[in-house]
Order: C-alpha cells, then structure tokens, then sequence
C-alpha cells in the first residue's frame, strides 16, 4: 500500500519545513506551501521559473553556488545559520509591520536522481529564529550569572572570588612584564564599635559609601577594588611606582575622610576612617605580595590608623 | 610486524593529489565564505588495516573531537571522517563567524557551522576525486558529533566491514591561525580494490 501523489503534496504543504524542488536546469518543480506564507508567491507563479527569476531579490553567490555544486556532483551540501544568515528573501509576513527583516535560516540541498536518470535539487529551509531566540537567552543569563557571581552583593564592587582570579593574572603578568604590582589592602578603622552603636543597617550603608568612594578614585581600565572580607576592601594597581602609589595611597585615605560619615566611637576623629597595607614593586614568583600588603595593615593600625603604610616586596 | 604496501608510492602520490585538489577548492568555498584567505592542505597520506588504528594517529588522546562524517558510495563506498580537536574546531568556527562570542558561549551555532565546514570539505574532495578519477559518487548528509578520543578509535576499529583506513593529515590555515586535524575514509577491501582499480586507470591515462 503506498501513498497516492496528491496525498504526498498535502504532505508536503502539511511539514513545517520550506521545500523548494529544481530540476537541473534551475526551474522550479515544486514550491510549497511554507515558502508561499513567507513570500506570498504562489506555487503556480514560481514552478517553470527559474529560481533566481522568482524572488524580487537577488539571490546570494554561496547559495547559487552550492545548488550547482549539488546538480555537478550529486552531493548534499549544507548551508548553516551561522555563516548564512539568510540566503532567501523569506520574510514572516504575518507581521503588520513595514519594517521587513530576513527569516534566519538554515538550508540543505539534497541532490535526487530519477528513474530516467535526470538530476533534481531538494532545498529544505529551517527556520532558525527560535534557536536563535534561545541561544541569545541563554547567552543573557549567563551573562547575568556571571556577573553575579562576581559581584559582592552589598557594595556592587568586585567580590573576594573574582579579586583571586583577577590576582592571579595581574600577578604573573607583572612578573613577565618585569612590571610594578601595587596591592592596598583597607580596612574601615573601628568598624565593629561603629556597627554596635549605630546597628547593621547603618554599618551597610557605611560600607557601600566606603566602596563607591574608593571605586571612584579609579581611572584606569587595568585597575581594580575588591570587596576582601567584613570591612576589608582590596586594591590592584599595575604599572606604578612606589612614590606614585604612597600619592595613591593618601588620596584613598583623604577621600574616605573627606566623606565625613560621623563615627561617635571613634577615638580619632569622632568620624569614619581607614588604615591602607601598601605593598609595592616588581614580583617574583616566590614573593608574597599580598601578605606583604597584609603585614603593612597591621603596622597602619599599629602605628595610630587613619595612615598608609607601605612595605617593601622583600 | 610485516609492513604493509597497500598502495604503492606512485597510487599514493596520485591520492594525494586528487585530495590536494579537493583541499584547494574546499579553501577557496570557505575563503568566500570568510571574506579572508584561508589555506588547506594535505601533507601526508596512508593507508592502513583498521585493526592498526590506535590512539597514535590521532594526537593528544584526552582530547575531545568534533567529528564531521558522511557515507558515501558509487564504484566504491566509504564512510569519510572530518575529526578535528574540539577546541581547534571551536576556534575555527569562532574566527569564520567573526563573533566576539566566547567559546563556550557558541554551542549551538557551532555544531552546525562545523557540519557545514566539514561538508565543504568532505564534497570538495568526493568531488574532485569524482572529477579526476571521472566517476560519479553519491552521499549522506553530513553529521556532526562530539566524542571521545577513544569513541573515534572505536568507530575505526569496530566497523566490521570496513577494514582498511585512508588516513590523511589535513592542515588548516588561516590570517589568525593554524590548525590540524585529520580526514579519515573507512573503506572494505573490496572498496579499496575498486579504488586502487580507479586510480591505476587515471594513471594509465596520464
């Protein structure tokens, strides 16, 4: 038992599928009904047609080409997406809009031998717009997720995850580059009597102060600040020298000062401030820049707060 | 180990040419589809029993491969694998798209912009060794697959018919960069016999 012919054209127009059949002198055979709903040219205006007579555009070199390629060998050949775009002037017309953009699409042209032995093309169009749609939605949350996996969510400044990747890689590029590494680490003077007398909510909203205003002291893209810990904040600045980084220093110090965020338990200055670990110069792999950076913190605290202290990389 | 003379040096030479030319016009389609220079090339050819396949001619075995392969058939028939490294296929996908998209990002599109670069390929070279070795060949649609080192060996190996191996490094080359991969044609020896048949009488008439 098999399938009367008019029941396979029903078939054909059925598929959610573009079908274009030519025969080997490039006329068209067949043309269903999907191609029609995106062209509105009907079967019966393209069949005996050349098929880059039919359409009101031009048709593309690569895509002439690879039905010659089929007819010449007898090979399948495929046109993808991604290096094709649209190859047919196929639009979605159920859109009530003059603005008229190519369906993305996906092409395969099979070459068919008859019994008498004469040579057709059958060229199969996909719409490829939900792939797309799909690949652009994962390609935003990924994009989301990976932001926010480097974000600390308090202060929307970097977080400690992305800072040891970042160090990683300003590191070993200083050591190759034979260039100057600076780390600051900060800390916010006081911070636990400041969060004890005027509570948690007021303590973030100090934080997210502290962190825009020492994201703002940044210019340069090769720059960055990090949240490190509690009330810690971590900076790296490549390419600077040890004068040009205690300048730095004192101008991450003043700008916090110079917010003048009242902290009434302060013993300094009855306002918030900040103790800056400075370690700068040109690393080796074996050199503990961060410790370095660590141990001058310390020495700042030690020595008073409110000031920088730097520390030599050895 | 008794050393294996399939094809003689001069059927070997004659093979190589044939897949040079189908090289060359492969990296013309793709040069036009790129809007840049891009270079194919088929250095080196072999042929060996399948049983002889191991992971020594595909390098780096923890690799994963992306693997582009159609069946084809006419005088003779065979199975032609395009199998390039994933991150080499990656990357060439990546440069003839020309996005700034990173590589993990390109999933999708990758799968069928590398099922058309290796068909581009594969019927570059059916075709030109239907041209000079005037036959006429017919194939299935290509088929791309990511596998293993170990899946590509078991494919060789495991197919029971096809016991001889075509074996041809393939160099791609383009502005950015350079990369290797391999075109393999799983043949049975009655294939190969029909093939060599072929090749001798495009030698005969040279």
């Amino acid at each position: 038992m098999s399938l009367p012919n008019y029941v396979l054209e029903d078939v054909f127009n059925a598929i959610n599928l573009g079908l274009i059949i030519v025969d080997a002198e490039y006329n068209v055979l067949f043309w269903n009904d999907w191609i029609f709903k995106r062209t509105h040219i009907k079967q019966a205006e393209a069949v005996s047609h050349k098929l880059d007579s039919v359409f009101s555009e031009p048709l593309s070199v690569t895509f002439l080409n690879a039905i010659k390629n089929t007819l010449e060998y007898g090979l399948p050949t495929v046109l993808s997406n991604a290096l094709h775009r649209s190859p047919l002037p196929l639009y979605d017309l159920s859109l009530q809009t003059d603005e008229k953009t190519r369906i993305p699409q996906a092409i395969t042209i099979s070459p068919l031998q008859s019994q008498q032995g004469e040579l057709y093309c059958v060229i199969q169009v996909t719409d490829s717009s939900t792939s797309i749609k799909r690949e652009k939605m994962l390609r935003s949350h990924s994009e989301i997720f990976k932001r926010e996996a480097n974000t600390d969510s308090l202060t929307g400044i970097y977080n400690r995850r992305f800072f040891d990747e970042h160090y990683k890689i300003a590191f070993h590029s200083a050591i190759r580059q034979q260039q100057y590494l600076s780390i600051f680490m900060i800390d916010i003077d006081f911070f636990k009597d400041y969060n004890d007398y005027y509570g948690h909510l007021k303590g973030d909203e100090t934080l997210r102060a502290v962190a825009q205003a020492l994201k703002s002291q940044l210019f340069r893209a090769s720059d960055l600040i990090a949240r490190y810990g509690g009330e810690e904040f971590v900076l790296i600045l490549p390419d600077l020298s040890e004068e040009q980084a205690e300048k730095f220093a004192e101008k991450l110090k003043n700008s916090i000062f110079n917010l003048a965020i009242p902290h009434v338990n302060s013993s300094l200055f009855n306002q918030v401030t900040i103790s800056i670990g400075l370690c700068a110069g040109i690393p080796q792999e074996e050199y503990d820049i961060l410790g370095r950076a660590d141990a001058a913190l310390y020495l700042a605290k030690q020595q008073g707060r409110n000031r920088c202290v730097m520390l030599s990389l050895l | 180990m008794q050393q294996l003379n399939i094809l003689s040096e001069l059927q070997c030479d004659a093979l190589a040419e044939v897949f040079n030319i189908g090289a060359g016009r492969a990296a013309l389609s793709i040069s036009e589809i790129v809007n840049d220079e891009v270079k194919l090339s088929i250095p080196c050819i072999e042929v060996k029993k399948s049983t002889e396949i191991n992971a020594e001619i595909l390098p780096l075995p923890n690799e994963r491969f992306g693997t582009v392969h159609q069946d084809f058939s006419g005088p003779f028939e065979a199975t032609a694998m395009l199998v390039f490294s994933e991150e080499n296929a990656l990357e060439i996908v990546r440069d003839m798209m020309g996005s700034q998209m990173s590589l993990e990002e390109l999933v999708e599109f990758e799968q069928e912009a590398m099922c058309e670069l290796g068909n581009i390929i594969l019927n570059a070279c059916l075709s030109a060794m239907a041209d000079m070795l005037s036959i006429s060949l017919s194939s299935s649609l290509p088929c791309y697959t990511i596998t293993s080192c170990a899946e590509v060996i078991n494919t060789i190996t495991g197919s029971t018919d096809q016991d001889y191996v075509l074996v041809l490094n393939i160099v791609f080359t383009s502005v950015k960069r350079q990369s290797e991969g391999h075109l393999i044609l799983l043949l049975s020896s009655t294939s190969l016999t029909n093939l060599i048949k072929h090749i001798d009488r495009f030698l005969g008439n040279i």
